[in-house]
C-alpha cells in the first residue's frame, strides 16, 4: 500500500521501542477508504498543465499560472485582464509589508517600464523589514499568541513579546519553516544554551492558562494545559481538527481517542519555564527595591485582618497602590523545559474528564499516518517535543507543507486553496486545485522550506496581477460566484490592524520602530476600569511609542482594543486561520466619531497643508495619493472641491480640512485592496 | 461577488444545513436568495426563528447576579440545614468540592425566612419581598447545576456554554440566529455594574469566533453609554451630516451599483447615523413619569443605579432590542453576590440593590404586555454553600443551586426540580446551564442544533452537547 511504503522509514525511526504498560489502547487499524482521504495520501508529482494556443501559452507563463489557467479552461473561463500598475503596487504592498505605498514609490513603479520592474519591486518589499511585522502577524493568529494568561487574573507575561519578535525575526530572514517549526516544538531540548531556541519552544505555553485562589484544582488544570499544548499542534501545524478526539473518536476523521492522547504523551514532561537572564548584581538591586515593598504589603495584610467590614476596601485600594510599586520583573525568556519529576501519566480519558481515566498510552503520531499497528514510545523517552518534531517536519509528511503552503495561499488571495486552513479534513472544504497544492507543496520542500521562494512562485504569476472588477458581460460571476478559480483578483477589505498602520502611515505619524517590550496606548478609563485589575494597564510613558505598528501593542486577552475589535480583530483565544470581515455601524462609528480616527485626520489635515501648499485641489489629490495611491478622478475631486469651499465657509478652513481628511478614512477607495 | 460577507456565506450554510433535513433543496435556495439580499445589506436584519411555533419571546434580558447569590438564602428554603446547623455534613449527603473551604466544615444554618407568596404559594425569603409578588410570573428552577466552582471558568460556562473563554456568549448567538428588530439600536447590551469588572471579564459577553457584527455593546455608566455615538469634541451635528454626505457622494462615485458589499458599507453609516440621532432620546429616562421611576427606586437609595439600568433594559426592548444583560455585582468579591466573609451582611445589601428594581421591572413589563414577548432570566454563575466560610460566609457551590425565568411564554408560579435536604446536590430534576440554555433559545422559536456555526471543523452551538427543554415550564 502506498501509504505505509511512504511512512514506513517514519515508523522506524519511532518505534525503536515498544512501550510496555499493563493496560495499553489499542494502537489502531484504519481502513483503505480513511487512509485514502486525499490530505493523508502522500504528495503526488503534478505535471505542469500546457497549452496549444498562443494566448493561452503567453497567460500561463509560470507553473502557477498553468495549474489556475487549466482549471478554468475546464468550466469555459477566462482569466481577467491585468490591473493596472497602481493598483498592484498597492496591492503588493499592503500584501507583502501591511502598509500603504507612499506617492513616490508609486510613480517611481509607474515611470520604470523595465521589464523586470515587477520583480525588483516584489524584491525590494520581501526584504523590507516591515515584511516580516506583516506575516508575522498572520502567523501569531494562527497560534493564538497573547501576553497574558486570560481567565480572571490576565496576569501578564512580561517576556512574551520576545516571542513576537522571534517570529518576525524569522520571517524577515526566511528562516526554513522545518527549522522554525522544529524550534517552537522543541527548541528548549534541541538547544538548551541558545536564547533565540528557548524563546522559540514558548510556542508550547501560548494557550490561556486558568489559575485559582484556594483549593487548586491541579490535575484539571494540569490537564487543560495539556490540552492547549496538543490541540495546538493538530490545528496550527497540522491543519487537522485533531481536538475533536479528546471526548471520542473523531466523528468524521480517522482520528481515534488513543490518537489524541499518544499525541499528548509527547507533552507529558513539559512545563512552562522562566529562564532568567539577568546577573546576579541585578538580582539583588531588584530584591532591594522589592523588599521593602513586600514588608509594606505583609503588614498591611495583617492589618487588614482586623480591620472592619468597611475599611476592606480602602485596605484593598492600598494593597494595590502597592503591587504598583513592585519593581518590573527582572528580564527572562518566556520557555518551557522537560521536567520528568514532574511527567503527568497520560491516559485516555473518557469524555476528556479528568477523573475518568481509561488505558494508559505512550507517544505516538496520528495512526493513520502510519502503517497499521505501529506501537507507542515509551513515556520515559527523552527529548519527546524533538521526536514528534522530527516528525511533524518530516519531509515525507503529507500535512505539513501543504497545510503551510496554504495558508501562504490564503493570505496572498484571500482564500485557501483549501478554503479551511486549519481542517483539512473530510468536514473542511476539498481543494480547489489539489496539483497546485502539491506542486507548491513539492517546491516549498525543494526549496528548503523557504517561504520566500513560495511568495515568489506566487507573486510573480499573472494570476495574483488580474484585475480585481467584474469585466462587463461576463458570465464568471454567475458561475462562480465566490471566485474560487481565481478568474479575478478578489478585493479584500484592510484588516483592523493594516488599518490602524495605514492610518498612521497616511498621517505621516508612524513609528517605524520595532520590536521590545509591548506598548500600551491610552484608553477610555471606563475599559481600564472594566479589566478585573484595572492597575495592569500602564501607559506606555513615552507617547512616540502610542504610534507604532499595531503588532507592537501589547496583546492582552481580557482587553482588545475597541478599535481593533470592531474590525475583527481575532481573541487570541483560539487559533485563528481566516480573519472575519463583516460590515456593519459600529465600525462607521468608531471611524466617524472615534477618539483615534479623529485624532488622526486633524495629523493628515495639517500634513496635507503643509505639503500642499494650501491648494484644495494639491491637497486633494494628495490626500487620494496618499490614502488610496492614486490621483482622484475628476468626480472626486469636484466632490471633494465643492465640500471644502462650502465647508470652509461654514465652519472654517481648519475644521474643513480635519473632516475631509477624516472622510478620506472611510473611504472605500482607502479600506479596501482591489 | 468576493466572499467578503462571510455572514452571508454563514448564513447560508446555516439555511442549507437547516433545510437539508427536509430535503427541500429548491426552498433552501429561494431562502438564500431573499436571505442574501437582506443580509448583503444589514447583517442584523431580522430573521424568522427556526422553530415559528415554539417561537413566544422575541427579547431576552438577564439579569445576572454576579458572584453567585446563595439558594439557602432566596429561593430554595432548607429547614433541616438550621437544624444541622454547626455540625458537620452527614455522609448521606454525598461529596462536594469547594473553591476555599475544606472537608471538615460545618453546616451553616439561614437567618432568612421565608413565606408563600401568590396564588401559586411558591416560597420566597425575607430578602426578596418584592419579587415575591411577582412569584405567579416566576418559574423557579430549584435544581441548576453547573460543571465548575469557580468563578471565571463558571462565568464562563453560564453566558457561553463552555468552561473555556473563546466561544460566543448566548447573547452574540440570539442576534445571530435572530438578527435585531432596531436600526437605531445596538442588537445585544450588556449593562456592567459600574462598581467594577468581573473575573471572566470581556471575553465572556463576546461574540467569540462569530462575526464583529455580532459582538455586545458595553454600556458605560452615566447619561452617554454607548462609546462613539457622542460627536467628538468640537465636531457639531451638522459638522457630522456634511462629512457623512461627502463620505456617501465619494464612495457612490465610483461604486458599481450592483456591488453588494459596499452597500452594505454605505447602509452601514446610514444606520450609524440613525444610532447616534435616535438612540440618545432613548437612553434619556427624565421623560418617564414620576410613578414609573418610583416603582423601580430611581432617585433613592440604595435601587437608584440598578433600578436605572432595569428601567432602560425595558426601554430597549421596547425599542426592540434583542438581549440585554444587567448586571449586578462588579469589583472585589463583597461588591458582588460572592459572600464568602458574612452572607448576613452581603445577601442584605446586595438584594436592597436589586429586589425593588427587578420587580418593577417586571410589573413595568406586564403592564405593557410586553412580559409575553420578554424572557426575563434571574441568576448567578453559582450557588453558595451549605457549609459555612470561616463562622458566617458561605462559599462557592456549583452542584444544586436556584436561578428563576418569567415571560416569554414561562409558565409562572411554580418550581421545577429540588436539592436534597441541606441545599447540597441537586436531586430531582436536575438542570445543566445548557438545559436552561436549550429552554432560552426554544422560547425565542431557536433549535439548539440549527444554530451552529462551522469553526474549526466543528459545527459549534451554545449547548455543546445536547441539552433539554425544561417541558414543565414551557
Amino acid at each position: 500500500m502506498a501509504t505505509s511504503r511512504c511512512v514506513s522509514a517514519l515508523a522506524l525511526m519511532l518505534c525503536s521501542a515498544a512501550f510496555a504498560a499493563e493496560s495499553i489502547a489499542p494502537l489502531g487499524a484504519y481502513t483503505l477508504l480513511e487512509r485514502r482521504h486525499w490530505a493523508f495520501r502522500p504528495r503526488a508529482h503534478p505535471e505542469v498543465p500546457k497549452f496549444s494556443e498562443t494566448v493561452d501559452r503567453k497567460w500561463a507563463a509560470t507553473p502557477v499560472d498553468a495549474f489556475i489557467l487549466a482549471r478554468l479552461k475546464k468550466e469555459s473561463l477566462q482569466p481577467s485582464p491585468p490591473a493596472d500598475r497602481a493598483t498592484l503596487i498597492r496591492r503588493v504592498c499592503f500584501d507583502l509589508t501591511g502598509l500603504p505605498p507612499a506617492p513616490a514609490e508609486v510613480a517611481s513603479f509607474l515611470a520604470n517600464r523595465s521589464s523586470d520592474a515587477w520583480e525588483k519591486l516584489v524584491e525590494r518589499l520581501l526584504a523590507s523589514p516591515h515584511y516580516g511585522e506583516r506575516w508575522g502577524q498572520h502567523w501569531l493568529d494562527v497560534v493564538r499568541f497573547s501576553e497574558t494568561d486570560g481567565f480572571e487574573y490576565d496576569t501578564h507575561r512580561p517576556d512574551a513579546w520576545r516571542y513576537r519578535d522571534y517570529v518576525i525575526r524569522a520571517f524577515n530572514n526566511d528562516k526554513p519553516y522545518d527549522r522554525f517549526l522544529l524550534e517552537q516544538l522543541a527548541g528548549d531540548e534541541i538547544a538548551p544554551q541558545e536564547d533565540e531556541d528557548l524563546i522559540a519552544a514558548g510556542f508550547n505555553r501560548l494557550g490561556p492558562l486558568r489559575k485559582n485562589a484556594g483549593n487548586q484544582e491541579v490535575a484539571s488544570s494540569r490537564n487543560e494545559v495539556l490540552t492547549e499544548m496538543t490541540n495546538i499542534v493538530g490545528s496550527a501545524l497540522l491543519g487537522v481538527t485533531l481536538g475533536c478526539a479528546r471526548c471520542h473518536d473523531h466523528k468524521f476523521d480517522p482520528f481515534r481517542q488513543s490518537d489524541y492522547y499518544r499525541l499528548q504523551a509527547y507533552f507529558a514532561a513539559t512545563n512552562g519555564e522562566d529562564v532568567p537572564r539577568f546577573t546576579p548584581e541585578e538580582q539583588a538591586a531588584w530584591k532591594a527595591k522589592r523588599e521593602p515593598v513586600e514588608r509594606e504589603m505583609k503588614e498591611l495584610r495583617e492589618a487588614m485582618k482586623h480591620a472592619k467590614q468597611e475599611e476592606q476596601a480602602e485596605f484593598e485600594k492600598r494593597l494595590e497602590d502597592l503591587e504598583d510599586r513592585m519593581p518590573p520583573p527582572l528580564p527572562a525568556l518566556f520557555s518551557v523545559s522537560d521536567d520528568p519529576a514532574k511527567r503527568t501519566a497520560i491516559h485516555l480519558l473518557a469524555r476528556g474528564d479528568y477523573r475518568s481515566k481509561g488505558d494508559a498510552v505512550g507517544m505516538r503520531p496520528p495512526g493513520v499516518l502510519l502503517p497499521d499497528n505501529v506501537p507507542d514510545l515509551p513515556p520515559e523517552t527523552g527529548n519527546p517535543r524533538s521526536m514528534l518534531a522530527k516528525w511533524v517536519i518530516d519531509p515525507q509528511n503529507p500535512l505539513t507543507a501543504r497545510v503551510m503552503v496554504n495558508r501562504i495561499w490564503e493570505y496572498h488571495f484571500g482564500r485557501g486553496i483549501v478554503a479551511t486552513p486549519n481542517d483539512f479534513g473530510r468536514m473542511g472544504e476539498r481543494p480547489t486545485h489539489p496539483e497546485l497544492l502539491d506542486y507548491l507543496a513539492k517546491e516549498f520542500v525543494a526549496s528548503g522550506y523557504s517561504v520566500k521562494h513560495v511568495h515568489r512562485l506566487i507573486l510573480l504569476s499573472n494570476a495574483y496581477r488580474q484585475r480585481s472588477a467584474v469585466p462587463e458581460k461576463s458570465t464568471a460571476l454567475e458561475k462562480d460566484p465566490d471566485n474560487k478559480l481565481l478568474w479575478r483578483f478578489s478585493r479584500r477589505r484592510l484588516e483592523a490592524e493594516e488599518l490602524r498602520d495605514a492610518m498612521l502611515a497616511v498621517a505621516g505619524n508612524l513609528n517605524p520602530g520595532a520590536g521590545g517590550p509591548s506598548v500600551m496606548v491610552p484608553i477610555e478609563k471606563e475599559l481600564v476600569n472594566a479589566l478585573y485589575k484595572p492597575s495592569q494597564w500602564q501607559v506606555t510613558p513615552d507617547p512616540a511609542r502610542h504610534n507604532r505598528r499595531s503588532v507592537y501593542l501589547i496583546a492582552k486577552r481580557n482587553l482588545r482594543l475597541p478599535f481593533l475589535e470592531v474590525f475583527d480583530a481575532p481573541d487570541s483565544l483560539v487559533s485563528c486561520p481566516r480573519r472575519e470581515s463583516s460590515t456593519h455601524a459600529p465600525q462607521a462609528l468608531e471611524l466617524l466619531n472615534g477618539g483615534f480616527s479623529n485624532r488622526e485626520a486633524k495629523v493628515l489635515a495639517a500634513r496635507l497643508a503643509a505639503e500642499s501648499s494650501r491648494s484644495y485641489r494639491r491637497q486633494i489629490d494628495l490626500a487620494y495619493r496618499l490614502a488610496a495611491g492614486r490621483a482622484p478622478t475628476e468626480r472626486e475631486l469636484q466632490l471633494a472641491l465643492e465640500f471644502l469651499r462650502k465647508e470652509s465657509k461654514r465652519a472654517g478652513d481648519e475644521k474643513a480640512c480635519e473632516e475631509f481628511a477624516l472622510a478620506m478614512f472611510n473611504l472605500n477607495a482607502f479600506l479596501y485592496v482591489n | 461577488m468576493p466572499e467578503h460577507l462571510r455572514i452571508t456565506r454563514n448564513r447560508r450554510e446555516f439555511l442549507r444545513d437547516a433545510c437539508c433535513g427536509f430535503g427541500g433543496l429548491a426552498f433552501a435556495q429561494m431562502l438564500m436568495r431573499e436571505d442574501a439580499r437582506a443580509a448583503t445589506l444589514n447583517p442584523l436584519a431580522p430573521k424568522a426563528p427556526d422553530m415559528p411555533d415554539k417561537a413566544k419571546a422575541k427579547s431576552v434580558i438577564f439579569l445576572f447576579m454576579a458572584g453567585g447569590p446563595s439558594h439557602i438564602e432566596t429561593f430554595d428554603p432548607k429547614p433541616l440545614l438550621n437544624q444541622l446547623s454547626g455540625q458537620k455534613r452527614p455522609a448521606e449527603f454525598g461529596e462536594a468540592k469547594y473553591q476555599f473551604i475544606s472537608s471538615d466544615a460545618r453546616l451553616l444554618g439561614t437567618k432568612r425566612t421565608f413565606r408563600r407568596y401568590g396564588k401559586s404559594g411558591v416560597e420566597v425569603s425575607d430578602l426578596l419581598p418584592h419579587i415575591g409578588e411577582c412569584i405567579d410570573d416566576i418559574a423557579v428552577i430549584r435544581s441548576c447545576r453547573g460543571d465548575m466552582v469557580v468563578h471565571s471558568a463558571a462565568q464562563y460556562q453560564l453566558f457561553t456554554g463552555r468552561i473555556i473563554p473563546g466561544f460566543p456568549s448566548m447573547g452574540s448567538w440570539v442576534i445571530y440566529g435572530l438578527g435585531s428588530e432596531s436600526e437605531s439600536l445596538p442588537a445585544y447590551v450588556v449593562m456592567p455594574d459600574p462598581k467594577g469588572a468581573l473575573e471572566a471579564g470581556q471575553p465572556m459577553y463576546t461574540n467569540g469566533f462569530l462575526p464583529a457584527v455580532y459582538q455586545p455593546t458595553t454600556f458605560r455608566p452615566g447619561g452617554k453609554p454607548v462609546l462613539n455615538l457622542d460627536l467628538p469634541a468640537g465636531t457639531s451635528m451638522e459638522d457630522r451630516r456634511k462629512t457623512l454626505g461627502l463620505i456617501r457622494d465619494l464612495n457612490q462615485a465610483e461604486m458599481h451599483p450592483g456591488d453588494t458589499e459596499f452597500s452594505a458599507r454605505l447602509n452601514a453609516y446610514d444606520l450609524a447615523f440613525k444610532m447616534q440621532t435616535e438612540a440618545p432620546a432613548i437612553f434619556d429616562l427624565s421623560n418617564e413619569p414620576a410613578p414609573t421611576l418610583e416603582m423601580y427606586g430611581v432617585g433613592k437609595e440604595p435601587t437608584d443605579d440598578y433600578g436605572r439600568r432595569c428601567l432602560l433594559a425595558r426601554r430597549l426592548v421596547e425599542k426592540g432590542v434583542r438581549f440585554v444583560c444587567v448586571v449586578s455585582g462588579g469589583g472585589p468579591g463583597n461588591m458582588q453576590w460572592d459572600a464568602h466573609d458574612d452572607i448576613e451582611e452581603n445577601h442584605l445589601r446586595m438584594a436592597a440593590h436589586t429586589d425593588q428594581p427587578v420587580a418593577a421591572l417586571l410589573k413595568d413589563l406586564k403592564r405593557r404586555g410586553l412580559l409575553d414577548s420578554t424572557l426575563v432570566f434571574w441568576g448567578g454563575e453559582f450557588g453558595r454553600s451549605p457549609e459555612s466560610q470561616g463562622s458566617k460566609g458561605r462559599d462557592h457551590h456549583n452542584l444544586g443551586f436556584s436561578m428563576w425565568l418569567a415571560g416569554g411564554g414561562i409558565k409562572g408560579g411554580q418550581v421545577v426540580g429540588a436539592t436534597d435536604a441541606i441545599g447540597l446536590h441537586a436531586v430531582e430534576n436536575p438542570s445543566h446551564l445548557r438545559d436552561i440554555h436549550t429552554t432560552i433559545l426554544n422560547q425565542l422559536g431557536l433549535n439548539q442544533d440549527a444554530l451552529s456555526y462551522l469553526h474549526q471543523g466543528r459545527k459549534e452551538r451554545l449547548t455543546e452537547i445536547h441539552g433539554n427543554v425544561i417541558e414543565q415550564i414551557v
